[in-house]
């Protein structure tokens, strides 16, 4: 079982090119924020779904059509392969203190040579469009409906913090309907809506006059996306023309007659298919919903069109590999962040020669976020693996890039070649792909309502969240922001008598100190009244947060193409999708066990410490009582060891709040669905967090997703993922994330990928729902700190995401150096 | 009670991937009658608990209150330089052990409360050690199970002997990592309760193998063929060291020995030599003897391989 590696000379033009674009030429992407605040001035009075389509008529056809020579696929979501973008409507104010600065400070954060660029027209464009927007965007649209007691309560620290950061983002987190746009195409749908049309019309009522709007947008954005097509059809007839290569000639004037048929028509070949899934991503961008937009199961939309190319000897599988390249290349080239760092971090960052891009931060994120599911399932069980899903995991493997996110679906079928190539493909860059286990998700989706013909065709959004592509509206992505329950928080309120020792805010439910309980029943029934209560505050906000947002900033680009809406006549946003679920993530899960198990052990079970005296230990974060937090650490039983008594108390602490959350009706009507991730926000929430009973000092980061605490981990990786399997996955319908990184020499080799395949095996077969590892040793990120240029390509796995180590800050790259390494 | 009979062991470890085939568990007696000079675990080598410092671990006297610097009778314990805490960064007195005064009583292992002082290992039960190893077992499938290495586990025989016979009655397949040294018939007593044994050659001249691991090799040379001879299925471990027994005609006689052992050899494993251990050296205070070696090239291996290969023996690299 081998496979080639070698790329072909244009994916590696194309690869070069890329990397032109990264060193100092990235620009921001103003067009799109031209374009619509042009539109929104123009129609502040329309209806906000029409005037959603008719921004994103008017980008479609008024966007630069731009088409480089080392294409082999076309277009971007703005006017050059690749733009960093950004979502003007939902977070602006960045932009005047960024772009408001003195000419000397705007000039060395974003006119410095190597820096992402923005010019003087840029500068005040943009500066012109966030006063605009200032008083029309997500956030204040959002405070214009929500009830007070959102902002007069702080959460605590344990329902998710940064609310005004939330509310401005979109949902994002969804997987469109591409399966739809390649087979059926846009001309098809926009028929089906003018009938629809036309059915509202001849019986027109209040209820669904609404849905006669929503049928005109659908039509407008139909027109719009077969408008793009033809545009950049033109585009090739006009470089064809200008071409002396009569080989790319050739080439461009066969794209321009592709690109005349596709979007309205359903794709004929494999290249066609793929364009399509590009250029209705685009728009989806263009629509703002650039937070984890995903585009799952790409080997079930083109899956046959490949094999019937194959079969009629149009295509070979050289030829079919170097469009799999250039696809995920290309979708590579999406890349979005929410707010850049404040200028003197900019400037810091390019004195360094890093770059805004080249960075990563818990606030500014640069990367697509968008993920492809491999393999699976077909809706009657039978395996779901073909020929493109080979060759797609295989150009991971060639390219080896951290972003799009892929994952493979681990089920009986999974063929051996997809194993080998997966293995080694993450021994080489951690975390691509990741594993998901398609029992306990599929289970965790017929759980939460789904019929199991349409869960066994889930595809992962973002980082691990599961959704059926193209039926269903998840929000997974919550409010926008990290939405989520931190139980440690939970935890600390018990302690404190209420109060967050940290910023001294008093909580909303009384309760007694740390010393005050009779026992350790009624501190963790004092525990789950706790996260019961938060949890209840944080559902609240969402349903206010979903009907605010449903009203002003529908998605059109996602409801035109999804099941359920063209028959309801609504927007994904107002219930229309034929599925709907709203996640909820949760974190800090091993602290908190691990905090509960210290409490039990050492001032009940053993009575070596009074809880008076591990209270004081707490206020005053361990000093003077380091021989307690010594003992704690060396003594008291720690999650991911394989201890029946801690590991029940995980499986426990975190049950409290996926029961508590999925006995609630969501927004839509829908399903709660609960998960557990991070992303780096263990460092930020760590940072935020008092002393912890397990021995954690103030301010050190938490235990990431449902991994166990840095450096608690001593008996291998076996142990390590049995404590991890005995959480209620199932209940886990959000997804979670299982870190676990390896020394190179333990898995080294052909048997090395073997042993790495029977542990994923096992560990799924023990109930785990996802795992993703990282093979490098703690020397070598370490040698990687001081020599940034040396390793500049190594990628590791940080949660739902793979990125180079060296683009991450100090701290985040401090704790994934603590986490557990696992050797022999 | 045969799961009463205890053994002195330094670790268990699971997902041991490089002990014998599939996931496996692996307990590491201590003891050992050979002292090979490129031993990679030093706290095997001998049946008494040593004393291990971790200096990173320590977190000084002014945070612990320096316990061990009063628990030591023989002033062996003593205070270094003020260093910068890795806890707060405030300064802290560590302490260095003097391993000439030391006389491994442990006393201050038993109240260090950051574990930088600790013992070499531990007694365990065979009932306990099953116990753990059972813990692994769904991770076994068809290939792994336990292995029982050490040191030299025969020198325990009790111990291995009835913790072999409870693995196997209860499902589990055994490997046993041995350096051979050991009695004919306890050899042949454990072989019914041993799926495949890990054996070590070390050197092909009797002299060298004595001067490089401090006994002669006859009786494991011998006991290779009695085990062959008894329908013990033999995976050999041959380490390969340059200067030491890498040379062409050591590894031929080396290779020719494994082929004349016939189908009980499954497979002849090439490990080439590392310094990996030498931190654990440090650790006892003791001096790692083996001095200019490096680690045998990827063509030396190779061709190494190669010789194993070319007689029709199945062999492979690590």
């Amino acid at each position: 079982m081998d496979y080639d590696l070698t790329v072909s000379d244009r994916i590696q033009r194309l690869r070069e090119k890329r990397e032109w674009y990264n060193n100092g030429h990235l620009r921001l992407n103003t067009e799109r924020t031209n374009i619509i605040t042009k539109y929104y001035k123009e129609h502040e009075a329309q209806y906000p779904i029409l005037k959603r389509a008719g921004f994103l008529y008017e980008w479609c056809a008024t966007r630069e059509i731009f088409i480089e020579d080392e294409d082999i696929l076309l277009g971007g979501s703005g006017p050059r392969m690749r733009t960093i973008n950004f979502m003007i409507e939902a977070i602006n104010q960045w932009i005047p203190q960024s772009f408001g600065d003195t000419d000397e400070i705007f000039k060395a954060a974003w006119q410095t040579p190597g820096c992402v660029w923005v010019d003087d027209e840029e500068r005040s464009d943009l500066i012109s469009a966030a006063e605009y927007w200032k008083d029309r965007d997500i956030l204040s649209h959002i405070r214009g409906f929500m009830p007070d007691f959102v902002y007069d309560h702080p959460g605590n620290g344990v329902s998710s913090p940064a609310r005004e950061r939330s509310f401005r983002l979109p949902q994002g987190h969804f997987v469109a309907n591409f399966e739809k746009a390649v087979k059926v195409g846009f001309g098809a749908v926009r028929r089906q809506a003018m009938e629809k049309l036309a059915e509202v019309e001849n019986n027109l009522t209040h209820e669904n006059a609404r849905s006669h709007a929503f049928y005109r947008a659908v039509i407008k954005l139909c027109d719009g996306a077969v408008l793009m097509s033809r545009r950049y059809a033109k585009g090739c007839r006009d470089k064809a023309a200008v071409t002396s290569d009569p080989k790319r000639k050739a080439e461009l004037l066969k794209m321009a007659e592709s690109l005349d048929w596709i979007m309205e028509n359903p794709a004929r070949t494999l290249w066609e298919g793929l364009q399509v899934i590009l250029f209705y991503q685009y728009i989806i961008s263009a629509d703002g919903q650039q937070h984890g937009q995903s585009i799952a199961n790409v080997d079930r939309y083109v899956g046959d069109l490949l094999d019937k190319e194959l079969a009629e000897g149009t295509i070979t599988r050289a030829e079919a590999q170097e469009l799999f390249d250039a696809f995920i290349l290309r979708i590579g080239d999406l890349i979005a962040m929410f707010a850049p760092p404040d200028n003197q971090e900019l400037i810091k960052l390019n004195r360094e020669g890093r770059s805004l891009f080249n960075t990563l931060g818990t606030t500014h994120t640069i990367s697509g976020g968008i993920h492809i599911t491999i393999g699976g399932l077909k809706p009657d069980g039978s395996s779901g693996y073909n020929t493109a899903s080979e060759l797609l995991l295989l150009s991971f493997r060639r390219l080896v890039v951290p972003d799009p996110s892929v994952c493979i679906r681990v089920n009986e079928h999974t063929p051996d070649i997809i194993w080998k190539i997966a293995i080694e493909s993450s021994k080489l860059a951690g975390g691509i792909p990741q594993f998901d286990n398609d029992e306990v998700i599929i289970r965790s989706l017929v759980e939460r309502g789904i019929p199991i013909e349409d869960a066994r065709e889930y595809g992962i959004i973002g980082c691990v969240e599961p959704t059926i592509p193209g039926k269903e509206w998840p929000c997974c992505g919550s409010t926008g922001s990290f939405g989520g329950i931190t139980l440690i928080a939970a935890l600390n309120l018990c302690i404190h008598g209420n109060k967050n020792p940290m910023t001294g805010a008093e909580g909303w439910l009384p309760c007694k100190k740390l010393y005050e309980y009779e026992s350790f029943e009624e501190l963790l029934s004092e525990y789950e009244r706790q996260v019961k209560f938060y949890v209840d505050f944080e559902q609240k906000i969402f349903q206010f947060f979903e009907v605010a947002y449903s009203e002003f900033f529908p998605c059109l680009s996602a409801s035109v193409m999804m099941d359920g809406c063209m028959e309801s006549g609504k927007d994904v946003t107002w219930g229309g999708a034929k599925y709907n679920a709203f996640g909820v993530m949760t974190n800090t899960i091993a602290n908190t066990a691990d905090s509960l198990m210290t409490i039990k052990k050492l001032c009940f079970d053993w009575k070596k410490v009074s809880l008076r005296e591990l209270y004081d230990a707490l206020c005053v974060n361990w000093e003077g009582y380091e021989n307690l937090r010594q003992m704690i650490l060396n003594e008291v039983p720690h999650y991911g060891n394989d201890d029946p008594e801690v590991d029940e108390l995980a499986r426990w602490c975190s049950d409290v709040y996926a029961d508590n959350l999925m006995s609630y009706k969501g927004p839509r009507d829908c399903a709660m669905a609960a998960g557990s991730l991070t992303l780096t926000a263990n460092v930020s929430i760590g940072k935020a967090t008092c002393a912890t009973p397990d021995g954690r000092r103030a301010g050190e980061p938490m235990a990431d997703a449902i991994s166990p605490r840095q450096g608690m981990v001593e008996n291998g990786p076996v142990s390590y993922v049995k404590s991890a399997a005995k959480l209620s996955h199932h209940k886990f319908g959000n997804g979670n994330q299982l870190n676990i990184r390896f020394d190179p020499r333990s898995v080294e080799g052909d048997e090395g990928t073997w042993k790495l395949r029977e542990l994923i095996q096992a560990y799924f077969d023990l109930g785990g729902l996802q795992l993703q590892f990282n093979v490098v040793a703690t020397q070598e990120l370490r040698k990687a700190q001081k020599d940034p240029i040396a390793y500049k390509d190594l990628i590791v796995r940080i949660a739902g995401f793979s990125t180079y180590f060296v683009h991450m800050t100090p701290d985040v790259q401090e704790d994934f150096i603590s986490r557990a390494e696992q050797f022999v | 009670m045969i799961e009463n009979v205890t053994g002195r062991i330094y670790d268990i470890q699971g997902f041991s991937v490089h002990d014998g085939p599939g996931i496996r568990t692996t307990v590491f007696t201590k003891g050992c009658p050979l002292h090979c000079l490129w031993c990679h675990s030093p706290e095997s080598q001998y049946d008494r608990f040593e004393l291990s410092f971790l200096p990173v671990k320590c977190v000084g006297k002014e945070k612990c209150g320096g316990l061990c610097l009063k628990a030591c009778p023989n002033g062996s314990v003593t205070e270094t330089n003020p260093e910068e805490s890795l806890i707060d960064h405030s300064m802290v007195t560590k302490v260095s052990i003097d391993r000439e005064k030391c006389a491994i009583c442990l006393k201050c292992a038993n109240v260090c409360p950051s574990k930088a002082l600790s013992p070499t290992g531990y007694t365990i039960t065979v009932e306990e050690a099953f116990a753990r190893v059972n813990k692994d077992r769904f991770f076994f499938k068809k290939e792994g199970g336990v292995t029982i290495s050490g040191g030299e586990p025969m020198q325990q025989f009790a111990f291995t002997l009835n913790l072999a016979k409870k693995c196997k009655a209860n499902g589990i397949n055994v490997c046993l990592d041995t350096t051979g040294f050991a009695p004919e018939e306890q050899l042949l007593q454990i072989l019914p309760y041993v799926d495949l044994f890990l054996y070590d050659i070390k050197h092909m001249d009797s002299k060298k193998h004595e001067s490089f691991t401090a006994a002669p090799n006859e009786r494991i040379l011998k006991n290779a063929a009695l085990l062959a001879d008894n329908g013990g299925a033999l995976q050999i471990r041959v380490p390969v060291i340059p200067k030491l027994n890498a040379d062409r005609e050591n590894l031929i006689r080396t290779a020719e020995f494994c082929k004349s052992l016939g189908s009980a050899v499954k497979l002849v494993q090439l490990l080439p030599y590392h310094a990996m251990g030498k931190s654990k050296y440090t650790r006892m205070g003791l001096s790692y003897k083996l001095k200019n070696v490096d680690p045998p090239d990827d063509l030396t291996m190779k061709q190494t391989l190669e010789m194993f290969t070319s007689l029709g023996l199945s062999a492979k690299i690590r």
